[in-house]
């Protein structure tokens, strides 16, 4: 991993690190892939994917109205609301 | 005071729930580890004297009238819920989850939220926003993580049951580490709703206490069918204290076949064949197994997990819930700064491992093979059971290590985890429990079953301390 990719990825995940920190921080994340790569000894291209360890069934039930999402609840929350809407900064000038 | 007299003593009424609470507040009040991130006496209090005066309706609850610690992940309606993150430092859900429902409804009081790694990232407290946890065994070790807090909790003796959460191992690490019991259950036995995600496909909550007697009661009263999450199971109806009483003869019990080759500790290792000998002196089988894809559950677990995280952790952006920077220009910059400044470095790491894998271009090289990894380890456990009834390993490759030890080397922590994380990927119960005592630290052993035998794992840990003293040490 390189600077560039360092700062693209950065601006992904949207959090912000000095730059002079970036040679440390790729440091880390080459060491972790380190660990990771040690997957590519496997042999793996007959094996089907797994992105659950059960398999379970949906559990559903009545699409109603209740108190748990309550808007005053989740407004009150907010670091900033005005009546029914959250307050973020200008966006079109 | 273990967690069976201290309900038989509310249900004698030789004490009251108020009494019980006000004991614990005392040492919750003096502990110096830094355990817990707040403390709700006020509300305990009350809670107590509503459960003394309505004594009729508790008195056969599987939690009466026995203070409770929560980890800190667990929402609290109106009650600071932090996750240990700066990035939640004031956050006051407007619900309670429904494991804190379920322990509040089985007659328990809950003390106080217990001190965790930062979004349970991490296997020793020290990610924690609100600084590490000491290990009561000693103040220069870690307690383990990321339940770190709620195992320190039991093996201090403030509450005598406390709950944690286990993705990787973040319930049974700290429960060897701290020398006590502590269970992961199959994934979906317990409801994730109202539990703050860090990784959804793995994350699973289960109890911690001294013993099996304990943890079984704590887990009848958390496990419960839940409408509000969907990969809840429809749990079997069992009672798991009840069941300790059955009777277990003969069963086949599969041990790692050249398992020292996975780089443990000898201390480890001799405590794992003492305990091999005592169920061989139960009645049990014992029968080696192959499982040597062991080792390949670290590598999918440090895609799987991150990758999740990276996505459940996206929710954090200042705007309807939690940290908000000051310093902002623009939109973008709200996200960017308040993101910077909410999260800890650890959790910033795999934020970032979590974007990279699941980027364009890498999703292949990475998140796809590691969900086949998982495959792998899902397959082979199921090979296993059809030969034996459970598996038993050491739950760690080492005892309760120095603080900052390890952030020098995150790798040799993140391969901690070996013994501990293919049971989450596979979504299998598995138990720590006290397996011995060297050079005075604890040594914990753990036992993995096939889905949903929980009451097959509790009753076999609870059987083995009814002939050994090991949950009984204390610091």
């Amino acid at each position: 991993m390189d600077k560039i990719e360092l700062k693209n990825l950065l601006f992904l995940a949207r959090i912000g690190i000095e730059d002079k920190e970036h040679p440390k921080i790729i440091e880390k994340l080459t060491n972790t892939f380190d660990l990771i790569d040690e997957m590519n000894e496997l042999d793996l291209d007959e094996v089907q994917p797994l992105n659950n360890p059960l398999e379970l069934n949906n559990v559903s039930r009545e699409d109603s109205d209740n108190d748990r999402n309550a808007k005053k609840n989740f407004l009150e929350n907010s670091p900033e609301s005005d009546e029914d809407y959250f307050i973020v900064p200008k966006i079109i000038e | 005071m273990n967690f069976k007299t201290q309900r038989e003593n509310f249900r004698s009424k030789s004490i009251s729930a108020k009494e019980a609470v006000q004991e614990t507040i005392k040492k919750v009040k003096t502990d110096k580890l830094n355990i817990f991130i707040n403390c709700f006496e006020r509300e305990a209090l009350s809670k107590a004297e509503y459960i003394d005066n309505n004594f009729a309706k508790f008195k056969d609850q599987p939690l009466s009238g026995v203070p409770i610690a929560h980890k800190d992940i667990f929402c609290t309606k109106d009650l600071i819920t932090t996750c240990g993150s700066k990035m939640l430092k004031d956050f006051k859900p407007p619900y309670d989850s429904t494991v804190v429902d379920n322990c509040n409804n089985s007659g328990s009081i809950m003390i106080a939220k217990t001190n965790m790694d930062e979004f349970a990232m991490g296997s020793s407290n020290e990610t924690s926003f609100f600084g590490p946890v000491s290990n009561p065994w000693g103040e220069n070790l870690v307690p383990g993580g990321s339940s770190g807090g709620s195992a320190a909790c039991i093996a201090a003796d403030i509450t005598s049951i406390s709950t944690g959460t286990d993705t990787g191992g973040s319930i049974r690490q700290p429960a060897a580490l701290c020398g006590i019991t502590g269970m992961k259950p199959t994934y979906g036995l317990v409801s994730r709703w109202g539990m703050i995600a860090f990784c959804s496909s793995m994350d699973q909550a289960g109890p911690f206490s001294k013993d099996a007697f304990g943890c079984a009661a704590l887990l009848d009263a958390m496990a419960s069918h839940d409408l509000k999450d969907s990969t809840c199971s429809k749990r079997k109806n069992i009672c798991y204290e009840k069941s300790l009483n059955d009777n277990l003869d003969n069963l086949k019990i599969g041990v790692i076949k050249n398992i020292e080759g996975f780089g443990i500790h000898e201390n480890i290792l001799n405590s794992y064949e003492t305990s091999k000998t005592v169920l061989q002196g139960l009645g049990h089988e014992l029968k080696e197994i192959d499982f040597s894809e062991l080792s390949s559950g670290i590598c999918s677990y440090y895609v799987i997990a991150p990758a999740e995280c990276s996505s459940n952790l996206s929710r954090f952006d200042g705007v309807k819930f939690g940290h908000r920077s000051t310093k902002q220009k623009d939109i973008s910059d709200l996200y960017m700064q308040t993101r910077s400044e909410g999260f800890g470095d650890e959790v910033k790491k795999r934020i970032l491992i979590g974007t990279h894998v699941l980027s364009a271009g890498f999703y292949d090289a990475y998140y796809l093979k590691a969900q086949k990894v998982r495959r792998i380890i899902k397959n082979k456990f199921e090979e296993i059971f059809k030969d034996v009834d459970l598996i038993f390993m050491p739950t760690t490759l080492d005892q309760a290590f120095e603080k900052n030890r390890e952030s020098s080397d995150p790798n040799r922590m993140y391969k901690e985890d070996l013994l501990t994380i293919p049971a989450n990927l596979a979504g299998l119960p598995a138990i720590s429990f006290p397996n011995g005592l060297k050079n005075n630290l604890p040594t914990g052993g753990q036992l993995v079953g096939n889905y949903f035998s929980e009451d097959l794992l509790l009753n076999i840990t609870n059987k083995i301390q009814e002939v050994t003293d090991w949950h009984k040490m204390t610091p």
